[in-house]
């Protein structure tokens, strides 16, 4: 059983769960089965640019669809931009 | 209940009440506008995050708990920031509306839930000849016509104002003798800086607007225009504008300088006229003399009580006894304020 992180304000917008675990045999698969999908990813289903996503600590953005790993652990992580 | 002052941020939304400041609510979401629907009671908030996308927010107790809009979809075109939501007639309770970038309406029949474009307007034959301005081509006033079902006005950045008197089939444009002073041609057909359209409840064949290039008064649906300012205003540039609930010849503007977008004569100077805008007098008594912060285009509202602006310093504002008192002050930049 893999598990997905959430920052907070994810976390609010999904009632308050920071944490989802998971049996997706992708990451992205993982990913768009949260509630907060559509945050995460844009309306063409693309990873919005400024949502970074490690993998047991590993930059994942581009291997969304390599197999997760029972007992992965997923962090959802906004870029560090704005003010 | 007591008058509370919806205040949208950059950093949330916060609640100006009894004195009091509550909040933030929404926190890391920019609140460009919340209202408060008369009808329901349910608080609607656009709300956007630099990483997280655009959408609206709603709450049925008063703040305490959020719903998110279902993903908001465009055929064909890419949703960006949520602008202005505007609540349905009193006779259609789950209708509201949402005017957004690229210039767009969408219209939701189930209370916010889901929003779908008005096509006539997404698909209108002059779209090409719009641009965007410093805030994206936001769709940013929505005013619905008390007396005509069928009619209603937009004003989008830079495309001008429409009015549909079909209920939304189609629309045409509201721009004659308003000037674009940015474009090649000063008064096209389409391509208006509408910074603020309000419609006047008591008189609706009356619009006002604050305008990129002056502030205009129509009479007659936005079939025409009047120019108003060179009679007292320092700057023809502004954003807000807010007008009397009940006297249709009584309205507010803050304004600025265009070139640096900054107050004018380098202080917080609210604007009034009594006469239709024929002339404006200074009315400012409470406020800052020296202040470089300025009132955006959802920074002002005026209800039974009175008018009240809010500042990008974070400062609320209400004019009570014709005098500005400071209701709250320190908060994020401020995005809009609303009263319920």
């Amino acid at each position: 059983m893999a598990v997905v992180r959430l920052p907070a304000i994810l976390a609010r917008e999904a009632g308050g769960r920071n944490a989802f675990e998971t049996v997706a045999p992708t990451l992205r698969a993982a990913l768009s089965e949260l509630p907060v999908a559509d945050l995460v990813f844009d309306p063409r289903g693309e990873l919005r640019p400024l949502v970074n996503v490690f993998v047991d600590g590993e930059d994942a953005r581009t291997e969304l669809d390599a197999p997760l790993g029972a007992g992965a652990e997923v962090r959802v992580v906004a870029a560090v931009a704005g003010g | 209940m007591a008058r509370a002052v919806l205040v949208g941020t950059k950093k949330g939304l916060f609640f100006v009440r009894d004195g009091a400041v509550e909040g933030p609510e929404l926190p890391g979401w920019s609140v460009n506008h919340a209202v408060r629907d008369p009808r329901s009671g349910t608080i609607y908030a656009a709300t956007n995050h630099v990483v997280f996308g655009n959408t609206v927010h709603r709450s049925a107790d008063d703040g305490s708990t959020w719903e998110r809009a279902e993903p908001i979809e465009l055929d064909g075109l890419e949703l960006g920031e949520t602008w202005h939501v505007e609540p349905g007639r009193a006779d259609e309770p789950e209708r509201l509306y949402l005017g957004a970038v690229p210039g767009v309406l969408l219209r939701s029949d189930d209370g916010g839930r889901t929003w779908q474009s008005v096509r006539g307007l997404t698909d209108h034959p002059t779209r090409e000849r719009w641009q965007p301005g410093f805030g994206g081509m936001c769709c940013h006033s929505i005013q619905l016509d008390p007396d005509d079902d069928a009619r209603m006005y937009v004003a989008i950045s830079a495309a001008g104002t429409f009015r549909t008197d079909d209920g939304g089939e189609t629309w045409a444009p509201m721009n004659r003798n308003v000037a674009a002073d940015f474009h090649p041609e000063v008064y096209p057909e389409v391509g208006q800086c509408v910074h603020k359209l309000l419609l006047h409840p008591a008189r609706p064949e009356r619009l006002w607007q604050q305008n990129h290039c002056g502030v205009y008064r129509s009479d007659d649906r936005g079939e025409t225009w009047n120019r108003l300012d060179g009679n007292g205003l320092p700057s023809a540039f502004g954003f807000p504008i807010a007008l009397h609930p009940h006297d249709p010849d009584v309205a507010y503007v803050v304004p600025e300088d265009g070139d640096r977008r900054l107050t004018s004569d380098g202080r917080l100077g609210v604007y009034r006229t009594t006469d239709g805008g024929a002339s404006w007098q200074l009315h400012a008594d409470g406020l800052p003399e020296r202040a470089w912060s300025v009132v955006l285009r959802e920074g002002m509202a005026w209800d039974e009580q009175g008018p009240v602006l809010g500042t990008q310093a974070g400062s609320v504002w209400s004019l009570e006894q014709g005098r500005w008192h400071e209701l709250a002050r320190d908060l994020p930049p401020i995005l809009s304020v609303e009263l319920a």
